[in-house]
């Protein structure tokens, strides 16, 4: 099967995802849970449409740009405004990006974030440190349906405000957790982090 | 497959205890973590607070909200009470009232005035409340012509392509394409008639919900049998207490005339705007938090249940009845309406041909274009504009939406009208993908400072545009628009 990817004529294979063609970003996206299509990053151009690379799978005859002005306004504008709401300091993949991409968070002034979060310590293994969280889900999919199947995290809130809890906001102890650290594994900004290694 | 839905079984809970979470989760069939979820995303299975809210909407925005909100605990989202505005909505224990101009009446019963309504077609100028009152006036035929074999799916299905019908919730996408689609699906399949309105500035749903039922429903019918749909679903806004009753009356009253074609039922929203996007009224339905899925598959494949499902828009299905009644007259006219309020002498919802300019349709209100500062075209997802001459038809220069029409005078402040639009995209983002919260909540703190940067607003466009759906897609047209609004004057 053949496409264009940034106007280069490109063998592919059927079913590939864009994301194993181009070279983009990605943050929402991992190979063991079924995240996909949140973060934004990887967008694509296809025949003029964004769409994820994580979640578009190559098509015959498609027109993929993975580096357009837009694009590029796009991946720089969301890490300032994830360097500005969210404290990415246990996420150094994301700080080497923001610097590659030139991010300037300074230029959108005070924003109102989710930095001021207090830190949930309710187990001996690990802690929940949601000042830290981007809500990539990654998490709540790895105890649930991705991974474990054992649903002791969910989600709370809407918007900005949305962060992973426990069912009936429980200290994990008294949820179906069972402490396998699957959650902590798949977490891409320090938000979930063992206990011992802080 | 189908399982009790999760929300009815929370909403015959209410008000929830952690007891109750844990049983409509184990007879929805679903996890506790999935109910809590649920829980803490819908407002209504939170905390309400007793007390006096300020319905805030554009025209509110508008008046001053400042003084509005004496007296108030805080504010409700857009009711689609535009026309009457200022509202506000009164909590007390599990009682919620609407209270207009110092009157107060209940939401089981409270409806938008019927004397707000100007039209033929679409608004019939008497009401066609009763089954009688709607038969005498024409109404039924294609329903009783479905039932006898004298109107077939594909006859139905090619009148609407013939009339050329847009989707008249926003997205203008082509009725018959959307349902040509769900019939070549396999069964079960699935009709679901979207009344969720929430968009700012609109309220032409409620009014044909609240006082033409039957014209909704043989349209949901009617557009049910043409796709062979298992059950039709009317998907309604929690808060339209009065046309929810209403609506359950008026299928009682087909089933018992043996016109009910396709077994109907009414599902009550979700509560937030987020919920009249297809593909989260569906998650809705089904018992999860109402948030957009990706797409494709596409809900005409993939919907309700994993079925192919159509989901249309109120008006939509309105305008089916009356394209089979007369084909020509409908093409002649091409009647849409619009919710046309603010600074106008007679606010309410006007049916009027696709292609009117935007000043003769604020004439029509009795509005002068010449005193206007602008006017809100679409809603929240809309624009400002000046551009009187602009023909009020889709796929134009300007977005039409759902045809909300606000329009503000000399001394209106639009940047106080703008901070409530995106305070309102900012409280109803659901948070799934990056873009939209994040962009919302700078945006409102943009807008709040006053921000004329016009390279700032550009990347804030470039990276809404990213979001996974329409909500955050559309959420800085108004913000550019203004900025375009201010640079011509």
């Amino acid at each position: 099967m053949r496409l264009k990817v940034d106007g280069k004529e490109m063998e592919a294979r059927e079913g590939a995802l864009l994301l194993e063609l181009v070279q983009v970003p990605t943050l929402c996206h991992h190979p063991h849970t079924e995240t996909r299509g949140l973060c934004r990053l990887c967008l694509v151009e296809v025949d003029g449409r964004l769409s994820p690379a994580c979640a578009t799978e190559a098509r015959e005859g498609m027109e993929v740009w993975s580096d357009t002005p837009g694009l590029r306004a796009l991946r720089k504008t969301l890490l300032e405004w994830l360097l500005l709401t969210t404290d990415l300091s246990l996420a150094p993949e994301l700080q080497a990006l923001a610097l590659a991409l030139e991010a300037e968070p300074g230029r959108w002034g005070e924003v109102p974030g989710r930095k001021g979060r207090e830190a949930i310590e309710d187990n001996p293994f690990f802690l929940r440190d949601y000042a830290k969280c981007v809500n990539c889900r990654r998490c709540v999919d790895a105890c649930g349906d991705g991974i474990m199947g054992v649903y002791a995290l969910t989600l709370t809130g809407r918007g900005l405000l949305a962060h992973p809890t426990t069912p009936l906001d429980r200290p994990l102890p008294e949820t179906p957790c069972v402490f396998c650290g699957n959650c902590v594994q798949v977490c891409p900004t320090g938000a979930l982090r063992p206990l011992t290694e802080v | 497959m189908e399982k009790p839905g999760l929300l009815p079984l929370l909403d015959a809970r209410l008000p929830l205890t952690e007891e109750g979470v844990a049983e409509a989760a184990r007879l929805a069939g679903v996890s506790l973590a999935q109910a809590w979820g649920v829980v803490r995303y819908y407002p209504r299975y939170g905390e309400v607070r007793e007390g006096r809210y300020l319905v805030d909407d554009p025209v509110a925005r508008a008046r001053g909200i400042g003084s509005l909100l004496e007296g108030t605990v805080g504010t409700h989202p857009p009711l689609g009470l535009e026309a009457l505005a200022p509202a506000y909505v009164r909590v007390e224990g599990e009682e919620r009232w609407v209270e207009v101009g110092g009157r107060a009446e209940p939401f089981a019963t409270f409806r938008l005035p019927f004397a707000l309504g100007h039209g033929r077609k679409l608004l019939p100028p008497e009401p066609t409340d009763t089954l009688e009152a709607y038969r005498a006036q024409g109404g039924l035929r294609a329903l009783e012509a479905a039932r006898k074999g004298d109107l077939t799916p594909e006859a139905l299905l090619k009148a609407v392509e013939e009339a050329g019908l847009l989707g008249r919730g926003g997205a203008a996408f082509p009725t018959h394409l959307k349902l040509r689609a769900v019939a070549r699906g396999e069964a079960p399949r699935y009709l679901v008639a979207n009344g969720d309105e929430s968009e700012p500035g609109n309220f032409k749903d409620r009014f044909l919900l609240e006082h033409h039922p039957f014209l909704v429903l043989e349209g949901a019918l009617l557009a049910g049998f043409a796709v062979g749909a298992s059950r039709v679903y009317l998907y309604i806004r929690e808060e339209f207490q009065a046309a929810i009753r209403g609506l359950k009356e008026a299928i009682g009253a087909l089933e018992e005339a043996g016109l009910l074609l396709v077994p109907t039922e009414v599902f009550q929203s979700g509560g937030l705007y987020i919920c009249g996007e297809e593909t989260a009224l569906l998650e809705s339905m089904e018992g999860r938090r109402a948030e957009p899925r990706l797409k494709p598959p596409f809900p005409v494949e993939k919907g309700l249940w994993g079925r192919p499902t159509a989901v249309q828009n109120v008006e939509t299905l309105a305008a089916i009845p009356r394209i089979l009644e007369g084909l020509e007259a409908w093409r002649r006219e091409e009647p849409k309406l619009f919710s046309i309020s603010g600074d106008v002498a007679a606010p309410g919802l006007y049916e009027l041909p696709l292609g009117t300019p935007l000043g003769e349709a604020l004439r029509r209100a009795g509005g002068e274009p010449e005193g206007l500062k602008a006017v809100l075209l679409g809603g929240a997802a809309g624009v400002f504009t000046r551009d009187f001459a602009f023909p009020l038809r889709y796929r134009e220069r300007l977005p039409l939406g759902a045809g909300a029409v606000v329009a503000f005078g000399e001394g209106v402040d639009l940047w106080a009208v703008l901070e409530g639009l995106a305070h309102f995209f900012q409280e109803e983002s659901c948070g799934k993908c990056f873009p939209c919260p994040l962009g919302t909540t700078v945006q409102l703190a943009l807008v709040q400072r006053r921000v004329r940067d016009a390279r700032l607003v550009e990347d804030l466009a470039s990276t809404l545009k990213g979001s996974l759906c329409g909500l955050g897609q559309s959420a800085y047209w108004a913000y550019r628009s203004l900025l375009e609004v201010e640079g011509a004057a």
